[in-house]
C-alpha cells in the first residue's frame, strides 16, 4: 500500500508552510523597511531589495507548492498583517490579486515549470508596490496643501520625487522585473543549498 | 481593560483612512491629534508607559518640527530631508501607534476566535495564527545564528552583501523548515485541521468600552469627513 | 491488562526517498494501562513505531506501509488524523518546536478546541489538569520565555486536555535537566495512575526504570528483545554496556545538580582543584546581567555589587588540556557562562589570560569557540571543505584534510553539512574550530538526544581534544558524559561559581 495522496484540497500542513513562509518574507520585509526609515526616499529602492532578497524564501516556498490556493492565501495573509501593521488597506486589493494571478500562472506549469515559476514571482511581487500606495495618495493632497500654503510647486514636487501617480507605475515595472531576475538568483540559492542537502 | 478584537481592528480601519486624508486647517488637526490621543491613552492603561511616552515624544517633535521650523526658503538637503520626513512622521504615527496597541495587546488566541466570528476560512485563520507564533521563533532562532557569525567572524561576509544574505538566510530557512515540520506534527495529532468546526475558549462580546470607543472614533471620523469635505 | 488496546502486526515501512526499510516486518501488542518502553540505537525504529501509532504514519510521513496498526479499535490506515487528537496524544521531543500558540493558556485547551469541544466543557478540563499538574504559576505566560521544561510541562498539560486514552512519548526528556526530569517522571506516574496506556521511546533510561511494564529493544528495525520492566531493571551495568544503552543508574556525581550547599559553606572544597595561574586559563571579572536598567547615555559595566547578575564569577582559574563539566540546573546561567567566555554577550567585560596574554573584548571570541546545542545554527557554506576553510585566516587544503580527517568525516568533504548526521554536523562545528585555531574549546548540550554508541563517540572527541591541549568546557545535563570523560566538573549556581574540582 502506497501512502502517496493526492488530493487537492489543502490540509492544515499547508497552511502551516504559508503562515511559516509568510513570517520570513515578512521579516525580510521589515529588515529592508528598517532602511526605509532613513529617508523616505529609501522607500523606493524597496522594488529592488524585497523582490531580490524575498526570492530565496519564496523560492524555496515554490517548490513546497502543489496545490492551488496557497500562494493566494499567502497574499491574504499579507495584507491582513499590512493592514493590522498600520500600512492601510489600500494595497489590499493589489496584493490579493497578485496572489491569484501569481497562483494561477504556477498551476499552468504544474507548479513544477521554472518559467511559470518565475513569472509567477514576479507577478506576486507586484505586492511591494501596495507599501506605496498610501504616501502616494496622502503625499498628493499634502503636496497640495503645500502649495496652498505657499510653498512653490517645485520645491513640493522634489519632495515627493521619487513616489508619486507618475512614478507607481515605474516602481510596478521595477518590481515584476525584479522579482524575475530574483527568482533566477533564488533558484539557484535552492540548488545550491536545500537540493544539495537533500531536503527538497 | 479588555477590548474586543474586532473593535480593535475597528479602530486601526477607521485610523487609516483618517490619515489618508490630509488635515487643512488647525480644527481638523484638533481632531487627528485627539484620535492619536485615544491609543496613546489605552497604551498607558495598559502599563506600556515607555511605548507611549516614545511615541508621543516623536509625535510632538514631527508636529512641531512641521509646523514651527520649516518653510520654503530653508531649501537646504537637510531642510527637505526634515519636511518630508517629519511629514510623513505626522502622517503615518496615529496608525503605526493603533497598530502597536493592537499587536501587542492581543492574543493569538483571541484574534482567532475573533476571525472565525467575521466569517473568515479556518485555513486563513491558522495560517495567520501560525505567522504570529513564528516572529519570535525568527527572531530566536535569528540571534542564534548571528552569535554563531560574530564567533566565526563572518558577520559581515567579508563586505560581500551576498554572501552576509547567504550566511544569514540559509541556516535561517534550515531551521525554520525543520521547525515548521515539527511544528506540523505536533499540531495534527492534536487535531488541527479536522472536518469539526473548531470552538474557542476566548469568550467574545463588545462591552461598554468597546461601544464607547467605536462611538468614538465613527463620530471622529464622521467630523473630520464632514468638516473637511463640506463645510 | 488483556485487552489489547494497540495492536501492530506485520508492519514494514520505508521513508519516501530512502532506499531501505526502517521497519521490517514488525508486530507488536501493548494492553490497556500497561506502560512499555521502547529503546535502542539511534536510527532503530523507535520513533517511527511511535508514528505508527499516532498516525502520522502513514497521514503525515510518506513512503510505502505494509501491515496493520489498529489503536483503540480503529485501523491507522483509514482513520483521520483529526479523530485520533481524542484516543491518541503525543508528547514530542523539541519543546520549542512542538507548541502552536504563544500562550500557555492558550496552549493547554488547543487540541480541545480542534475537536470543537463546548468551550465550558474545555475550560473545566483545563482547570483540572491545571491543578492536577500543578501548574498554575505556568499559567498566563508567554511559552516563548519559559524554559524547556517548562514547555515540556505546558506540551503534557495540552496532551493530558485531550483525555487520550493512550499518550506517547517520543524522547521526551532530551532537553531537560534533571529537575525537569524528575517532574515529567512524575507526570508519567500519574498517568499510569489514571489508567493510560503509555509508551514511551527514550535513551535516558534512569528515570524511567521504576515505571515501565515492559521493555521492547529495538535493533534495526526489528524487535531484539523484551523483558519485563522488573528484570530489566536489575539488568547489572555490564549487560546494559553489552547492550550499547545508557546506564541504568548514574552516581550522584550531579544529582542534586550540585549539591545542595556547596559553594555556600567553607567545608567545601570550592577552589581545591583550581590550578595555579600559569598552568591555567584565568578568566577575571566575568559579571553579566540581562536585566540591565535603561540606560539614556552611557553604560556602566557590570560589576560584582549590582543587583540581578545573570552571571557573577570575579576569578576562575580552568586547567588547561582537560575536559571540563560545567553543570548546574536549567537557568542557572550554564549558557550564559558559555556565552560570556566566549564573548559573545558584548557588555560583559570579563578578562581571559593565557599564556601571558591577555584578552579582552572582541580578541575572546578569538580565543574560543563553541559548539551550539543546535548545530544547524552554525553551518553556513554548501560543503563540508568550504566550511572548514570558510574558518581559517588563509585557505590552506591540506590543513583542512587533515583536520577532517582527524575527525573522520573526510569522506563527506563535498557534501552539504546539512545532509549529514546531528553526531556527524557536530563534528563539522569541531572541525571549524579546529581550523580556527580555538584554545578554549565550548560545547553546548552535545549529547542532548544522543543514544549511548554516539554519546561514547562525542566522550572520546572531547578527550582526544584535550589531549591535543585544547581546554574543552561542556554544559551537560548527561551524568553519564560527565563520567565517560570529565576530569573536572564546574558547577554553576545561580550565575555564581559553586564549586570546581577534580571527578
Amino acid at each position: 500500500m502506497s501512502t502517496e495522496t493526492n488530493t487537492n484540497k489543502l490540509k492544515a500542513k499547508d497552511f502551516i508552510t504559508v503562515g511559516i513562509f509568510t513570517a520570513i518574507l515578512f521579516v525580510v520585509e521589515f529588515a529592508c523597511g528598517m532602511l526605509g526609515y532613513i529617508h523616505p526616499f529609501i522607500v523606493a529602492s524597496y522594488v529592488v531589495m524585497i523582490p531580490l532578497v524575498g526570492a530565496i524564501p519564496m523560492m524555496l516556498f515554490y517548490t513546497k507548492v502543489q496545490k492551488f490556493g496557497m500562494i493566494t492565501i499567502m497574499s491574504v495573509l499579507i495584507a491582513i498583517i499590512m493592514f493590522v501593521t498600520g500600512m492601510g488597506f489600500l494595497g489590499a486589493p493589489l496584493i490579493v490579486a497578485a496572489g491569484v494571478i501569481a497562483d494561477f500562472i504556477a498551476k499552468s506549469g504544474k507548479y513544477k515549470s521554472f518559467r511559470k515559476t518565475m513569472i509567477s514571482y514576479g507577478v506576486f511581487s507586484l505586492w511591494i508596490c501596495a507599501n506605496y500606495f498610501p504616501v502616494v495618495i496622502t503625499a498628493e493632497s499634502y503636496r497640495q496643501d503645500l502649495v496652498d500654503g505657499g510653498y512653490s510647486a517645485e520645491y513640493c514636487n522634489n519632495l515627493f520625487l521619487a513616489i508619486n501617480y507618475k512614478t507607481i507605475g515605474v516602481l510596478l515595472i521595477l518590481c515584476f522585473v525584479f522579482g524575475c531576475i530574483g527568482a533566477v538568483i533564488g533558484k539557484a540559492v535552492v540548488k545550491k543549498h536545500f537540493e544539495k542537502a537533500g531536503i527538497v | 481593560m479588555k477590548l474586543d478584537p474586532r473593535t480593535k481592528l475597528y479602530m486601526i480601519l477607521i485610523v487609516s483612512a483618517v490619515v489618508l486624508m490630509s488635515a487643512t486647517s488647525p480644527f481638523l488637526w484638533g481632531v487627528r491629534i485627539l484620535m492619536t490621543l485615544i491609543p496613546v491613552i489605552l497604551l498607558i492603561i495598559e502599563k506600556r508607559y515607555t511605548s507611549a511616552f516614545g511615541f508621543t515624544f516623536l509625535y510632538l517633535v514631527a508636529l512641531v518640527l512641521t509646523f514651527a521650523f520649516l518653510s520654503e526658503d530653508s531649501n537646504s538637503f537637510f531642510k527637505t530631508f526634515l519636511t518630508g520626513y517629519s511629514g510623513i512622521v505626522v502622517q503615518f504615527l496615529p496608525c503605526l501607534i493603533t497598530a502597536w496597541y493592537v499587536v501587542r495587546t492581543t492574543k493569538i488566541g483571541e484574534f482567532m476566535s475573533s476571525m472565525q466570528k467575521m466569517h473568515v476560512p479556518d485555513g486563513i485563520t491558522i495560517a495567520l495564527a501560525v505567522v504570529m507564533r513564528f516572529f519570535p521563533t525568527i527572531k530566536e532562532e535569528y540571534s542564534s545564528i548571528s552569535d554563531a557569525m560574530k564567533m566565526r567572524g563572518i558577520s559581515f561576509g567579508g563586505g560581500n552583501a551576498a554572501k552576509m544574505i547567504e550566511y544569514r538566510m540559509i541556516p535561517l530557512l534550515f531551521s525554520c523548515v525543520n521547525i515548521g515540520d515539527e511544528l506540523s506534527a505536533a499540531a495534527i495529532t492534536r487535531g488541527l485541521g479536522g472536518k469539526v468546526k473548531r470552538t474557542s475558549v476566548e469568550e467574545l462580546r463588545l462591552r461598554w468600552a468597546d461601544w464607547l470607543l467605536i462611538t468614538a472614533f465613527t463620530s471622529a471620523a464622521v467630523i473630520f469627513v464632514v468638516f473637511k469635505y463640506f463645510l | 491488562m488483556s485487552e489489547n488496546i494497540i495492536d501492530i502486526s506485520h508492519v514494514s515501512f520505508k521513508y519516501k526517498g530512502s532506499e531501505e526499510g526502517l521497519l521490517n516486518d514488525t508486530s507488536l501488542t501493548v494492553a490497556k494501562g500497561e506502560t512499555l518502553l521502547l529503546t535502542g540505537a539511534s536510527g532503530s525504529g523507535k520513533t517511527t513505531l511511535i508514528r505508527l501509532i499516532n498516525g502520522l504514519i502513514p497521514h503525515y510521513y510518506q513512503g510505502v506501509l505494509e501491515g496493520e496498526v489498529t489503536v483503540s479499535g480503529r485501523d491507522i490506515g483509514k482513520a483521520e488524523l483529526y479523530e485520533l487528537a481524542g484516543v491518541v496524544g503525543t508528547v514530542f521531543q523539541n519543546p520549542r518546536s512542538q507548541f502552536f500558540s504563544v500562550d500557555t493558556d492558550g496552549e493547554i485547551v488547543f487540541g480541545n478546541e480542534n475537536i470543537g469541544l463546548d468551550p465550558k466543557i474545555i475550560l473545566k478540563r483545563k482547570e483540572a489538569i491545571v491543578s492536577q499538574m500543578h501548574i498554575e504559576k505556568l499559567l498566563g505566560r508567554t511559552l516563548f520565555e519559559l524554559s524547556g521544561g517548562e514547555k515540556q510541562s505546558i506540551a503534557c498539560a495540552s496532551v493530558s486536555a485531550l483525555l487520550p486514552e493512550i499518550i506517547l512519548l517520543d524522547e521526551p526528556s532530551s532537553n531537560l535537566d534533571q529537575g525537569a526530569i524528575a517532574k515529567l517522571h512524575d507526570q508519567i506516574a500519574l498517568w499510569n495512575m489514571q489508567g493510560k496506556t503509555i509508551v514511551i521511546s527514550e535513551h535516558r533510561l534512569w528515570y524511567l526504570k521504576d515505571l515501565v511494564d515492559r521493555v521492547i529493544y529495538m535493533d534495526s528495525g526489528k524487535i531484539a528483545h523484551e523483558w519485563k520492566g522488573a528484570e530489566f531493571a536489575a539488568f547489572d551495568s555490564r549487560k546494559i554496556a553489552e547492550l550499547k544503552l545508557r546506564p541504568l543508574t548514574v552516581s550522584d556525581v550531579l544529582s542534586p545538580a550540585c549539591g545542595s550547599n556547596c559553594g555556600l559553606k567553607d567545608s567545601c572544597d570550592k577552589i581545591g582543584a583550581m590550578p595555579d595561574e600559569a598552568d591555567g586559563i584565568v578568566l577575571k571579572d566575568f559579571f553579566f546581567s540581562y536585566h540591565r536598567k535603561p540606560y539614556l547615555f552611557w553604560k556602566k559595566s557590570f560589576n560584582e555589587n549590582d543587583p540581578d547578575l545573570s552571571l557573577c564569577i570575579q576569578r576562575l582559574v580552568l586547567p588547561k588540556g582537560a575536559v571540563i563539566g560545567v553543570t548546574g540546573r536549567n537557568g542557572t546561567g550554564k549558557s550564559t557562562f558559555l556565552k560570556c567566555v566566549c564573548g559573545l554577550e558584548k557588555d560583559c567585560k570579563g578578562i581571559i589570560e593565557d599564556a601571558g596574554r591577555t584578552y579582552k573584548g572582541k580578541e575572546r571570541l578569538k580565543l574560543s569557540y563553541m559548539v551550539m546545542q543546535d548545530v544547524n545554527h552554525q553551518l553556513f557554506t554548501d560543503s563540508v571543505e568550504s566550511e572548514v576553510l570558510l574558518s581559517m585566516n588563509e585557505e590552506d587544503k591540506g590543513r583542512c584534510n587533515e583536520i577532517l580527517d582527524k575527525l573522520g568525516i573526510l569522506e563527506f568533504k563535498d557534501k552539504h553539512p546539512m545532509a549529514l548526521s546531528g553526531g556527524q554536523k557536530q563534528r563539522v562545528a569541531i572541525a571549524s574550530a579546529m581550523a580556527a585555531d580555538a584554545k578554549l574549546m565550548l560545547f553546548d548540550e552535545p549529547t542532548s538526544g544522543l543514544d549511548f554508541l554516539h554519546m561514547e563517540k562525542v566522550a572520546e572527541l572531547l578527550k582526544s581534544l584535550a589531549r591535543t591541549g585544547k581546554t574543552v568546557l561542556v554544559a551537560t545535563h548527561d551524568p553519564e558524559l560527565i563520567e565517560l570523560c570529565c576530569e573536572y566538573i564546574l558547577c554553576i549556581e545561580n550565575g555564581k561559581l559553586g564549586y570546581i574540582r577534580k571527578v
